[in-house]
């Protein structure tokens, strides 16, 4: 089942928009809608032209087609620059300018005309929203590569953008720095009625941070829909094979007295995994990780913690391995097996299969189960 | 050495005496090579930024152009100035020839070259994503370069430096197109050159000393700005 769209008018909608340069079509989008509340995330391989298309999401790059923000069509340089106005974006690379934090963050509110009182206020408002209101007399070259993105982020923020654009905020920082940085923008996200895009080709930040996704190949959105949807349903083999052919499972943990976590599925199946908090959590399954039976494992596999008996429902080849996708109840499981384990298991469409796998090879990723306003 | 040593002596009691005629010079020198770098400024750092964030056919040649007016020899313009502004030149109606403003004309074709070439080398330095970045922060056309502008303030303050230093010590266009009339044209260099040739040490030296103090300190006023934004 797709989830409809999010009601009400959209804070930016792009009709038929592309991107041309020297002949070649860089992005071609027959539509696509931002809406308050939402973060929307445009993952694909590195040269889709998701940074393409983000610029010319919020004028700046050249582009054909229609632009609609805040129910005004985009056609003129002024309106480009009241777009521009409207919103705000985050690069990979900060982008500080050679002053201190505190002018920094300042600055897209003194280019709007806001007096410097109250530049000043709101600025000191947004480092504090991000945590780093302690460096507001600094100058970027005193900042850690996280304190200045989080800089360049409060800068965005002190505008009160009605659109946020990221451009791979993280691609640049470290992981722990990353995972708290993550933890904070979601939480300010969950309190905000802006329109989220970011654009990652990480797929792991997709599923932590969307709500929607949007899959962009080689200049075209090929698949749109709720994070949840597009990881469980790739609508192409491109899709697939970029996020894996992994099996994808959404659910909630449940931590047992006895320091067990479990990832429970909406059929009510418990799929043992690694350690999360409790809550709402997606994880993907590693096809190489599961191991197919014609039977019960024997008893000296008592590692594989998950074991869930089924059907092969397809077998096809992949690389030098074959794919073999197993039906339990309302799952479908992938993995990874070579030609001679299929032929030893009489691994044949139809036929009965156990499929087993561990705990550890599941690694639940944390939801935040946002709403919009 | 007896000689140099007396000139010195010379100097320093002319430059203690407040020698009017020597200061009138100083003033002077300062007056023309002053108006010469503002007009260069005002017209050289637009310039320079808009041939650095635009793009258009033939510019580089104008880029080639420019380069190549870094390295002309004063002389070369000092003659250019005075073809046209001699009597029968094309601008010899103005009758500029001969006075300090055809002075100013000649060091602001002096120095704009430097101006506009140090400007656009600067400005195009600028991390293409910062440019990006402050588009995307919201400013239009007019305030994208003023912020531009202000993130390479370092290096247009050394192109700053680097054409006064030019245009106050060029000899060749100010005494080809001022005449290096004492008491009416005569700049520093200019004086040096005359009070050298009649063996008049002490004044060459005490005229030398004023140029080089000048030079000096409008550097190190210059240096003393650009270093403090430096970390400390």
């Amino acid at each position: 089942m797709i989830a409809p769209p999010p009601e009400g008018h959209p804070a930016l909608r792009a009709s038929k928009l592309s991107v041309r340069r020297g002949g070649a079509t860089l992005v071609a989008v027959d539509d696509l809608a931002l809406y308050g509340g939402e973060v929307h995330v445009l993952l694909g391989p590195n040269g889709a032209g998701k940074s393409t298309l983000l610029r010319a999401l919020n004028g700046l790059e050249q582009a054909d087609g229609e632009l609609v923000f805040d129910g005004r069509p985009i056609r003129t340089y002024g309106g480009r620059l009241a777009l521009r106005r409207g919103t705000a974006a985050v690069f990979q690379k900060p982008h500080l300018l050679n002053t201190t934090v505190q002018a920094n963050v300042e600055s897209g509110l003194r280019l709007r005309g806001v007096d410097r009182a109250e530049a000043r206020q709101r600025a000191a408002a947004a480092l504090d929203l991000l945590g780093v209101a302690r460096l507001a007399a600094r100058r970027p070259v005193q900042l850690s590569g996280g304190e200045a993105q989080r800089v360049s982020i409060a800068r965005a923020l002190a505008v009160d953008p009605a659109v946020l654009f990221l451009d791979e905020p993280l691609a640049s920082l470290d992981p722990p720095t990353r995972r708290a940085l993550v933890d904070d923008l979601l939480r300010i996200f969950e309190r905000s009625a802006m329109a989220v895009i970011w654009v990652t080709h990480d797929r792991d930040e997709a599923l932590a941070v969307g709500d929607r996704v949007s899959f962009l190949e080689r200049g075209r959105i090929v698949q749109t829909g709720p994070a949840a949807h597009v990881f469980a349903h790739p609508a192409s083999t491109a899709v697939a094979d970029f996020l894996g052919l992994d099996t994808y499972l959404e659910g909630v943990i449940v931590n047992d007295p006895d320091g067990a976590t479990r990832l429970r599925l909406p059929s009510g199946v418990d799929i043992a995994c690694g350690e999360a908090p409790d809550g709402p959590a997606a994880a993907c399954l590693p096809p190489e990780d599961v191991v197919l039976f014609s039977g019960p494992p024997p008893d000296h596999s008592t590692s594989l913690r998950n074991v869930l008996p089924g059907m092969v429902k397809a077998v096809k080849p992949s690389g030098r391995l074959l794919h073999v996708v197993v039906v339990s109840g309302p799952l479908e499981i992938a993995a990874l097996v070579t030609r001679a384990a299929v032929e030893e298991l009489g691994l044949t469409v139809g036929e009965p299969v156990v499929a087993a796998f561990k705990a550890s090879a599941v690694h639940p990723i944390p939801r935040q189960d946002r709403r919009r306003p | 050495m007896q000689l140099i040593w007396e000139g010195f002596v010379e100097a320093l009691r002319l430059l203690l005496g407040g020698d009017g005629a020597l200061y009138q010079i100083a003033l002077r020198s300062l007056w023309v090579s002053g108006l010469a770098l503002a007009g260069a400024v005002v017209l050289g750092v637009p310039l320079g930024g808009a041939v650095a964030l635009t793009s258009f056919p033939g510019r580089r040649l104008l880029v080639t152009v420019i380069n190549t007016g870094m390295a002309a020899p004063p002389v070369v313009v000092g003659l250019l100035v005075a073809l046209f502004l001699t009597r029968t030149g094309p601008l010899g109606e103005l009758r500029l020839l001969y006075s300090n403003w055809a002075m100013v004309i000649a060091q602001v074709i002096i120095a704009l070259p430097i101006v506009t070439g140090l400007s656009l080398a600067a400005l195009q330095q600028l991390d293409l994503g910062l440019r990006q970045q402050i588009a995307a922060l919201g400013a239009n056309r007019l305030q994208a370069f003023f912020f531009q502008m202000r993130e390479v303030r370092v290096a247009l303050l050394a192109a700053v430096m680097a054409a006064f230093g030019g245009v106050i010590s060029e000899v060749g266009a100010v005494m080809m197109v001022g005449g290096n009339i004492a008491g009416q044209t005569q700049v520093l260099t200019g004086a040096i050159v005359q009070e050298t040739r009649m063996g008049r040490f002490a004044n060459a030296i005490a005229l030398a000393v004023i140029l080089v103090a000048l030079a000096f300190s409008a550097n190190l006023m210059l240096t003393i700005i650009q270093q403090q934004g430096r970390r400390p």
